[in-house]
Formats: structure tokens, C-alpha cells, sequence
């Protein structure tokens, strides 16, 4: 991944989905927004529901990782 | 014609030559007034597709100028007339202009953390107390104690990373989302590029400090939280 996607603490965290889950909630969710015609849906498609599902998807991964890494320990 | 807007910027002259855009469009550099420029392709509606490959793209362009400026990255999705693009940069110039300057050699950094809620006082009230209207207000009184643990963790938890990461900080945002087992927190940084390895650094010392909490810290990014003018926006168009 880019010098941007970075995961820095705790190796149970780098993670390729997470990294891409961090990189799609910025893009998603933050950055500046400007009246447009799609700044909320793309395409049919609503971006708040997209940038939830992330966000859900975001805590499940997380759970997964710790509830592997209690397993281990 | 419509464009697809990446981000706005300050001083950026030319584009990395690999750097392709959402629906592999080209990227185009747009200025607008004094040295102030828009990153933009030309919006196809009929090529263009909410995946992971564009909101990846989004971001690789807003990261391709990172070298020459400090971008204030628009939300993916962005689709205006040049009409609408030049109005909004010339209603809000004086905006976009001091908000540039304050991320100016800024980079954003960004913690998480999951804390397991241990039985807390929240949730130990009696179940079947009464009827609905006990029951009711049961669970009114829980939201508003949720509601002020939430507030009180957000204070401590700001306090404790300015205490761990000092004058590191140029600006925070911190959000909390408590649920019934763990809390999720969220706290964003704005500080300079050059301090990058001294704010990770100290925060793998932190870190150790709270075995009890699992972090997790990303960055460097362009810095997304901290781009919009949510002031402006909510003044103009009457929402918040």
C-alpha cells in the first residue's frame, strides 16, 4: 500500500482490508463538500449507504482481528 | 460539461504523469482565481461507477500532489458544472484560502481505538421493573447516561493524547460511538509532515501504556477531516 495507507501500531492491524477499509473512509466519508449535482448519489446509489457499509464492514474486520488474536494468546 | 472534482489546491503547476483518474479518466489541473487550482477529468455519467477502484483512484490523485502542496481533498462523489465549480471558489475564497494555510504542511493521522465496556453502571438496571412506561424511561435514562459517558470519555481521552502527543497537535477531532460491549473511538490529527515519525513514535509509547485498549493508528494522509467548511456550507445551503 501507499505511504498514506499506512496501519503504524500493532502487527495483529497491518492488515490489507484494513488499510483499504482507512483509505475508502476518508475518500468516502471526510473531505470537502461542494454543492454539486451527485455529492450524495452516484449513480442510483447513495453514497451515505456505501460509506455505513464501510463503516460496518470496518468494525467486523476489527472484531475479527481481535477475537483471532484472543484465540491465540 | 461536468467534472468530476478531486481536490483543491494551492501552487501546483504540473501533474505526475502516471496519475489517472476515476474511470481511468485523465486528470486535468482547472485555475481558478490567484494560484488556487482544481484537480479534475471530465464527468461521463455513463463510464462512471461507485466502486472500490474509483474511490481508490479519488485517492491517488489527491495523493499525487501531496509532494508540491497540501491539497484540501473534496469528498469522492463530487460531480459540478465549471459554473458551479468557479461560484463556490469565488463565494468561498476567503474560506478556502484560510483553510488552505491551515493545512498548509499539515498531514492528517489518525487513531482508533476499541474499549470493552466492563458491565458498566450503563447497563445494570433491572430489567423487569414495571410496566412499559418503567421500562420506558429505563432506557431514556440509559441513552442519557451513555449519552454523558460518552461526552466525559471524549474530554479524557482528548486529554490524555494532548498529554501523550503535546504541541504535536494543530488541530483534533474526536468521536465517540459507545454501543452496549465496546466503545469506538476516533480521533483525527492535523500536524505538520515533519513531525510524522515523532507523532508515531510517541504514540507506540502510548500505546503501551493501555493494554487495556486496542488501537489502531493510519497515516500519513491528505487531510480529509479537516478540509471542509462546514461553516460556510451549513450558512449557504442551510443544512448542518
Amino acid at each position: 500500500m501507499s505511504d498514506f495507507d499506512q496501519i503504524i501500531v500493532g502487527e495483529e492491524w497491518e492488515n490489507t482490508d484494513l488499510s483499504l477499509l482507512e483509505t475508502l473512509d476518508h475518500v468516502l466519508n471526510r473531505g470537502l463538500v461542494i454543492a454539486g449535482e451527485i455529492t450524495i448519489a452516484v449513480a442510483d446509489i447513495d453514497l451515505i449507504f456505501v460509506g455505513l457499509n464501510v463503516m460496518v464492514s470496518s468494525v467486523e474486520t476489527a472484531n475479527e482481528v481481535l477475537r483471532r488474536r484472543q484465540a491465540t494468546e | 460539461m461536468r467534472l468530476y472534482v478531486y481536490c483543491l489546491a494551492e501552487g501546483v503547476d504540473r501533474l505526475h504523469e502516471a496519475v489517472r483518474g476515476v474511470s481511468d479518466a485523465e486528470v486535468r489541473i482547472v485555475e481558478m482565481e490567484e494560484d488556487l487550482s482544481a484537480l479534475v477529468s471530465v464527468y461521463r455519467s455513463d463510464d462512471f461507477q461507485v466502486s472500490r477502484k474509483n474511490a481508490l483512484a479519488h485517492h491517488e490523485v489527491v495523493r499525487s500532489i501531496t509532494e508540491q502542496t497540501t491539497p484540501l481533498p473534496t469528498r469522492f462523489g463530487t460531480v459540478v458544472t465549471i459554473e458551479q465549480l468557479r461560484n463556490y471558489v469565488s463565494t468561498h475564497h476567503q474560506a478556502i484560502k484560510a483553510k488552505l494555510a491551515h493545512v498548509r504542511g499539515g498531514v492528517e493521522m489518525n487513531v482508533r481505538m476499541i474499549h470493552s465496556i466492563a458491565a458498566a453502571d450503563i447497563s445494570q438496571q433491572p430489567e423487569n421493573a414495571g410496566g412499559p412506561g418503567t421500562a420506558f424511561l429505563l432506557e431514556k435514562r440509559r441513552e442519557i447516561l451513555r449519552d454523558e459517558a460518552g461526552a466525559a470519555q471524549k474530554g479524557q481521552l482528548s486529554a490524555w493524547l494532548r498529554e501523550k502527543l503535546g504541541d504535536l497537535i494543530k488541530e483534533e477531532k474526536i468521536s465517540i460511538t459507545p454501543s452496549e460491549t465496546v466503545i469506538l473511538a476516533r480521533a483525527d490529527h492535523l500536524i505538520s509532515r515533519a513531525d510524522v515519525q515523532e507523532y508515531r513514535t510517541k504514540m507506540a509509547k502510548a500505546v503501551e501504556e493501555r493494554p487495556e485498549i486496542r488501537f489502531m493508528v493510519s497515516g500519513p494522509w491528505p487531510p480529509y477531516s479537516f478540509a471542509n467548511i462546514e461553516l460556510e456550507f451549513s450558512s449557504q445551503f442551510g443544512v448542518s
